[in-house]
């Protein structure tokens, strides 16, 4: 129930006359933090853990990899190990792990002498029905995802999408505690603007577990959100050992689509 | 056990009541002081006596007065500012009753002059500290946003009260946050004080007699927030004429109407007001714009009724909604109603009673729709509230307020109705029950011709009540346990004793110095972890977990008049220290969450800070100049380390400047401008990716502040000449007329021109408002 937008466009509008917005520039922070981003899913690997520094808020997206680490993926359940390899700056992916649901998966990242772990299991897969499109809004045309919600078990998703095979930089995430068992027909929300006549959707729908899906939850709203949070945080991340990120043993359901002509 | 104890504190704070010998050959003198044209009945109004410098009283919320004297003849003073003095000689034999009417004095205020008794008639240098009154007279000149007068915007230039923001509802008062003012209109609660997500306070100032706000020093009749009161008091109605009088303004209009009834004995008011931003939506050419509802409208309504000499019953009420929807989309509605049944019986001379029967309810829901998705979800608040009230004019030198009351508060804290085939469930959260009371005396006590002492006791209570399932959690906010408690069941009480105690001692004429001692406490608060200003708020009473909020302040200040009370001059400083202080976790669920204890953390607070205060009442030229330097800090488990960071309400300076000039007959020119420091914000310090996507880190909350507040206004008032039949006025003002860009949102995106790169865009409100208000009375 993402209620938040509706008030400030509806304050926008009761003061449209009077409103104005600028870009500014006060200065702020710039303090380096370790951040680990890895998965684990049922998909054919290999799967990644990706490794890196924060950038400082005035620089380009683009963020110190770090190497050399030592990371370590293990099926608990199973009892198999696998070393990772650096494929490049600051990648590190698999070799024999396969992902397996209902098993957990634990990560164990070893970088200047200390020690980063986190556990994650992996739910249940929950299968995306198909993607429809949402036209009624002209310029921002929006794909949907059609899915049934298991009963009487806590579920949590996230969405991600490609376009005409490109991923689209933009998440976003959904848990069922109001929503046990429903069919669900969830818009994805991406820049307006963004998909046109012709254009081929991919939209996975990811499974998740609670530690993981937390993080992510609290990343969309700092993503896409801050300015109506009363205090904006870093995510909480699933990996004990001091640094941001997350791990995620995850089931990851597709199904494509062309957006029409109108 | 603990009764004994509370009960001992009772006898023990009261006991230099029972030094003071009556003596023989006093009678009272009471009454009630009116407006002589219109039979508004005159809170605050003095009454004192030119041969007796150390006796006099101010009125009571309902005008009435009560004073003894030894027998004699005397004359009687009875002062209120913007009225004539009347004076009146008495002789004193027996007990007397005599009401008094009071004419307003018309024009600018001229300088009252009263030799001996002036002193103590001056509120200023007797009222506890932190306590200040404003007449919607006060206000009328002063320039606002959209020509709305405002009384509860007005405030916010008074040192110690500082406004959340352009385009934010709300007000801090020393530091403490939003949901800690009292707002009582007529004695009934008002949860939600804003009008259009803020922009206007829901109280009609045609309808609005004064405000008496309170920020130390409460006396004990007053509980349950912990910042400040805000008594506002309805108009009783015109009970000699029949009049109606009107605005109407760019945005809004307002028609009221007011008369005698029950051939004088009684008198009624009713006042409305609408505002039509929705006409000129509609005419926008963007269908966005176009097919968006939006509009607030009030009412307030007040009928009294004098049924003899010792009894009059009056009844008000207030409604209000606000209105909200985006074409066909998403929309919120929320409005709040009062009802005030209350019942005014004069024992005696010297005992006079209250009993109020108060209604109260604030709701909201939020409606969301599409093609699929048809949800509604809704939150409220009701109260039923009964209220007894005695004052006990003992003396002279001494009187006694007495009274208790009762509030049961019956809160939904969140319902959700959906259609068939939207993406969520209905779901109704539990009811949550509770009845919180209240016991209190206190004793004023003009213990000699310079010092007075007011002192005394409340001792609150609430009990949650069942039923309902009620949970504890471990550290975690994992659920420990969980019992059903059924109704009527009492599950948990907090009995909390709040000793308040204020002094104040006249070194002079013309200077004073006072003192003030109080504690206040809260249990029902306000949850909202968003910045914007949204009323989908959820308010929640004290429960098994989350505890009674509780402040102490300590208040003291230095008190001056010049030029024979032409200006006045107060200089404060306060401390306050404040116990569980709610805040929320990292990602808290706030909406229909049943488990919401799970996701709040609890702390404490202090503030502190020094305010000064100039006001020149009389001549053509009138206005105050208010500064406050302060600080306001939180300590909350599990944030900034457990260390003090800086409160969202902290802002270092704070000045306010209003001056309103009487040009000539016609004009009055007026100006006021603010300026404050940024408050605290957290900033990122830094980005890293999800998914592709840019993500913010950030440091220690609150370390980071918005750039300065500062707006000048400008507003003149013509009055068109009076006729016997109408009387008509013009009001222009510019907001912020050197269009300042005031921060209201900063948001951290990626630069939609390179998305490559991440930009911080502020968004701000109201940059040179234009408004025109006509206003009219017959």
């Amino acid at each position: 129930m993402k209620n938040i937008n509706l008030f400030l466009t509806l304050v926008s509008i009761a003061v449209a006359f009077s409103s104005c917005t600028k870009t500014i520039t006060p200065p702020l922070n710039n303090s380096p933090q370790l951040v680990i981003e890895g998965a684990v899913s049922d998909t054919v690997g290999p799967y990644h853990v990706n490794i890196s520094k924060t950038a400082n808020f005035y620089s380009d997206n683009v963020y110190p990899t770090v190497s050399g680490a030592t990371v370590v993926i293990t099926d608990v359940t199973a009892n198999v190990t696998d070393v990772l390899t650096e494929a490049s700056p600051g990648d590190y992916t698999t070799h024999t792990i396969t992902g397996t649901p209902g098993n957990t998966y634990q990560l164990k990242v070893m970088l200047d002498g200390k020690t980063y772990t986190a556990l994650s299991t992996m739910p249940k897969p929950v299968l995306l029905d198909s993607v429809s499109v949402d036209y009624s809004v002209k310029d921002n045309i929006r794909p949907v995802a059609d899915y049934q919600d298991p009963i009487s078990q806590k579920n949590y998703y996230k969405y991600s999408m490609k376009k005409n095979g490109i991923h689209v930089n933009h998440f976003q995430t959904f848990d069922d505690r109001l929503s046990d068992g429903r069919y669900l027909q969830e818009k994805l929300d991406c820049d307006t603007g963004t998909f046109h006549h012709g254009d081929m959707v991919k939209v996975d729908l990811v499974g998740l577990d609670a530690g993981a899906f937390n993080y992510l939850k609290e990343a969309e709203a700092v993503a896409y959100d801050n300015a109506n949070l009363a205090a904006p945080a870093t995510p909480t991340s699933n990996i004990t050992g001091g640094c941001i990120g997350y791990f995620s043993a995850q089931t990851v359901s597709s199904k494509t689509t062309v957006i029409k002509n109108l | 056990m603990q009764k004994t104890k509370y009960l001992l504190a009772i006898i023990f704070l009261l006991s230099p009541m029972f030094i003071w010998a009556q003596t023989k050959n006093h009678f009272s003198i009471s009454g009630t002081i009116k407006d002589k044209a219109t039979g508004e009945t005159l809170p605050g109004a003095t009454v004192g006596f030119l041969q007796l410098p150390g006796v006099g009283v101010s009125t009571n919320s309902y005008g009435f007065y009560s004073v003894s004297v030894p027998e004699g003849s005397y004359t009687l003073v009875a002062t209120y500012m913007g009225y004539r003095t009347d004076t009146l000689h008495i002789e004193v034999k027996a007990n007397l009753q005599h009401n008094i009417n009071l004419e307003a004095s018309s024009g600018q205020l001229k300088e009252v002059k009263i030799s001996s008794s002036s002193s103590r008639s001056n509120n200023i240098l007797t009222a506890p500290p932190g306590v200040q009154k404003l007449t919607v007279n006060d206000i009328k000149n002063v320039p606002v946003l959209l020509g709305e007068k405002d009384i509860l915007k007005t405030i916010q230039l008074l040192p110690g009260i500082v406004a959340a923001g352009d385009g934010k509802a709300g007000f801090f008062v020393r530091g403490g946050d939003a949901d800690q003012n009292l707002i009582l209109l007529d004695e009934a609660t008002v949860y939600n004080a804003s009008h259009l997500l803020g922009f206007f306070s829901v109280f009609n100032s045609d309808a609005i007699k004064d405000i008496q706000i309170y920020k130390a020093g409460m006396p004990a009749d007053y509980g349950g927030r912990l910042s400040s009161v805000e008594d506002i008091h309805m108009n009783d109605g015109n009970n000699q004429k029949f009049g109606v009088s009107g605005g109407l303004g760019l945005i809004a209009s307002r028609l009221t109407a007011e008369g005698p009834l029950f051939d004088h004995k009684g008198s009624f008011i009713v006042s409305a007001r609408r505002t039509y931003v929705d006409l000129f939506t509609g005419l926008a050419h963007d269908t966005t714009i176009k097919k968006t509802k939006l509009y607030f409208y009030d009412i307030n309504m007040k009928a009294n009724y004098q049924v003899d000499k010792n009894d009059r019953v009056f009844l008000s009420g207030y409604f209000g909604k606000d209105y909200l929807q985006l074409k066909q989309a998403n929309g919120i509605d929320y409005g709040n109603s009062t009802g005030t049944l209350r019942w005014n019986h004069i024992f005696s001379n010297s005992l006079f009673s209250n009993t109020s029967l108060i209604y109260n309810n604030f709701n909201y829901n939020t409606h969301f729709q599409s093609s699929t998705n048809n949800i509604t979800v809704g939150s409220a608040i009701t109260d039923y509230h009964l209220k007894q009230d005695f004052n006990y004019y003992l003396n002279s030198t001494n009187k006694l307020d007495i009274g208790l009351e009762s509030i049961y508060h019956v809160t939904q804290p969140g319902a959700a109705t959906t259609s068939q085939t939207s993406n969520y469930n209905s779901v109704t959260l539990q009811k949550k029950y509770s009845l919180e009371s209240a016991v209190y005396i206190s004793h004023e006590w003009t213990a000699t011709d310079k010092l007075k002492l007011t002192y005394g006791l409340r001792v609150s209570d609430l009990t949650v009540l069942g039923p309902g399932n009620f949970y504890t959690y471990d550290a975690n906010g994992n659920v420990l346990t969980n019992t059903y408690y059924s109704g009527g069941k009492f599950v948990k009480s907090y009995i909390n004793p709040e000793p308040r105690i204020s002094a104040s001692y006249q070194l002079n004429d013309s200077s004073s110095v006072k003192l003030s001692y109080d504690r206040n406490v809260q249990n029902i608060h306000l949850l909202n972890n968003s910045s914007a200003t949204s009323p989908t708020n959820v308010y929640l009473p004290s429960t098994n977990v989350v505890k009674p909020e509780i402040a102490d302040q300590v208040s003291m200040g230095y008190y001056r008049t010049f030029h024979q009370n032409g200006i006045e001059f107060s200089s404060e400083i306060y401390y306050k220290t404040l116990q569980n202080q709610i805040d929320y976790k990292n990602g808290a669920n706030l909406v229909g969450n049943e488990n919401i204890e799970a996701d709040l953390l609890f702390g404490t607070g202090r503030a502190y800070g020094w305010e000064t205060y100039v006001k020149k009442k009389y001549g053509k030229l009138t206005g105050w100049v208010s500064y406050t330097l302060s600080k306001s800090e939180r300590k909350i488990n599990g944030i900034n380390n457990n260390n003090y960071y800086l409160a969202s309400q902290d802002q270092t300076n704070h000045l306010s400047v209003v001056g309103m000039y009487q040009a000539s007959k016609k004009w009055v020119l007026s100006a006021d401008f603010v300026y404050s420091t940024g408050t605290p914000v957290t900033y990122p310090d830094g980005k890293f990716s999800v998914d592709g996507s840019p993500v913010y880190a950030y440091g220690n909350r609150n370390s980071q502040r918005l750039s300065p507040y500062n707006r000048l206004d400008l507003g003149a008032t013509l009055y068109v000449k009076k006729t016997h039949r109408i009387e008509s006025s013009w009001n222009f003002s510019i907001y912020n007329i050197y269009g300042q860009s005031n921060p209201y949102t900063i948001i951290f995106q990626t630069d939609p021109n390179n998305m490559n790169r991440t930009q911080v865009q502020q968004t701000s409100l109201f940059k040179m408002v234009p408004s025109v208000t006509y206003n009219f009375k017959f």
